[in-house]
């Protein structure tokens, strides 16, 4: 297989996904605010889920070497965590020229389309690896923006904005995807010897993602024992479906 | 030495190492929250590294047995929780007067460190270097744990050395069931991959019902996430450069 084939797919893969996003704002056709705990309880399953496509990642990389699949997770930890320092930053200072409203709709949307950043390398990196590790983090990925979608037009659509824009801004937030996935899988096709620091680093931004976002803000609006055995068993499922594509 | 000794001895120090647990107090008399926040979870990051071992190793055996095997560790801590009425307790409370709480939050931490015992005996029967990877990995998060633990014990009252005690108390069925998983496995050798399923299972569900809501609640949201990350990347890299 040649490479502009490939590519073409990593695009599309990473399009997928960000399109999934949209899905997210389907359930408010039906009905005009959708639960926090329902929201929660999703989070709860991508939480699961991404933490089982960290445990791949990090064991695909510790093939290529243990010590910069390590440095590489530290990088992932380090990059989201600065994004979202900077996003605060930026919203402050926008803070005057825009309503309470707006502020917290752009703040979401913001803080969403920086997050996918991240995972659009995290797809672009898998296809470095073996092909079945391409479709489980191109899969977990998908699912996790469902739930983000969800939470986007929690927040745009009861301030008055029509459901298809809700459904276009969630797939706004995710575009940075199929952008960088693209990148991300070109840069460890030409140095390989950068596929584990890759690995680690997806898997770092997605685990920073998912205790520092995801599992508290499940929490918060489900019972733990709910939140908990979500997670956990998607997790195991996420590592048994990863060993049998 | 006989494998089934070294398990005993492995889940022994294990289990000792909860003693350690207590020496913040001998030289703060009370920790700030955050600082028990922090504990609960580097103590969640140790136990999510010996699960992502656990788990590495065992999908190369049956993984529909894994599955199955993991389903029932979360089945039974989730049950355990349900039948003791500890699923919604708020483990880490200082001020809780009420009398039965000392004794609810020694339980759980008894059903704890069961679940964490079952992991020794299955690492062991992988192989017996795994097997002392793993009690030290448990011996490490058996620290943070029994501080916590003193933190509340000494809020009510007991003794510090008394807290100590009991901390290594709550730890020795860890010691039993190690040395029973372990035998049932020699004996049965075709449950191992449902044994490293159980423990894999028991332990991310321990994580995510008990040590990170507390964790939450006791500090930033940030600074958990960060410990928690930490501690599970030194636990992987120490498990990368151990020698097959």
């Amino acid at each position: 297989m040649s490479d502009v084939p490939v590519t073409v797919t990593v695009f599309w893969y990473a399009l997928l996904t960000a399109l999934a996003t949209g899905v997210g704002a389907l359930p408010f056709a039906l009905v005009r605010v959708v639960s926090p705990r329902l929201v929660a309880l999703a989070n709860a399953v991508a939480a699961g889920l991404m933490l089982g496509a960290s445990f791949a990642l990090v064991v695909e990389g510790t093939r290529y070497g243990g010590g910069p699949t390590e440095i590489g997770v530290l990088l992932g930890v380090a990059f989201v965590l600065a994004a979202e320092r900077l996003m605060r930053d930026r919203e402050v200072s926008f803070a005057g020229a825009v309503g309470a409203g707006a502020k917290r709709m752009l703040l979401m949307v913001g803080v969403m389309t920086v997050h996918s950043a991240a995972e659009g390398v995290a797809v672009g990196v898998s296809f470095g690896g073996t092909g079945a590790l391409a479709l489980a983090i191109t899969m977990a990925i998908a699912v996790h923006n469902v739930p983000e979608g969800l939470a986007i037009t929690a927040v745009l659509r009861p301030r008055g904005v029509s459901l298809v824009r809700c459904a276009g801004w969630s797939v706004f937030s995710s575009l940075p995807q199929p952008l960088l996935a693209v990148p991300a899988f070109l840069f460890v096709q030409a140095f390989t010897s950068a596929l584990p620091y890759g690995l680690g680093f997806a898997a770092g931004a997605m685990m920073f993602m998912v205790f520092e976002e995801l599992l508290p803000e499940a929490y918060g609006e489900a019972p733990r024992a709910a939140v908990a055995a979500l997670a956990s068993l998607f997790l195991v499922a996420m590592v048994v479906f990863q060993h049998y594509l | 030495m006989n494998p089934t000794l070294s398990v005993l001895l492995y889940a022994s120090l294990a289990a000792g190492a909860a003693s350690l647990g207590a020496l913040p107090f001998a030289l703060r008399g009370r920790l700030p929250l955050a600082w028990i926040g922090w504990a609960n979870a580097v103590a969640a990051g140790l136990m999510l590294g010996v699960a992502h071992a656990l788990v590495s190793v065992g999908m190369e055996r049956e993984a529909v047995h894994v599955a199955v095997g993991a389903a029932l560790g979360i089945g039974f801590i989730a049950l355990t929780h349900r039948a003791t009425g500890t699923g919604d307790l708020d483990l880490n409370r200082l001020d809780e007067t009420r009398p039965e709480y000392g004794y609810q939050v020694l339980l759980v931490s008894t059903l704890h460190a069961a679940a964490e015992g079952v992991a020794i005996g299955t690492a062991t029967a992988l192989s017996l270097k795994f097997g002392a990877f793993t009690a030290a990995a448990i011996a490490v998060h058996n620290v943070p744990e029994a501080t916590v633990l003193s933190a509340i014990l000494t809020s009510r009252g007991v003794r510090r050395r008394d807290a100590a005690g009991l901390a290594v108390a709550a730890d020795v069925n860890q010691v039993l069931l190690a040395v029973v998983t372990y035998a049932l496995i020699a004996a049965a050798p075709p449950l191992l991959p449902w044994a490293v399923g159980f423990a894999v299972g028991a332990l991310v569900y321990l994580v995510m019902a008990e040590l990170l809501p507390e964790a939450y609640r006791q500090a930033g949201r940030t600074s958990i996430a960060l410990a928690t990350i930490l501690a599970m990347a030194i636990v992987v890299l120490l498990d990368a450069l151990r020698p097959a």
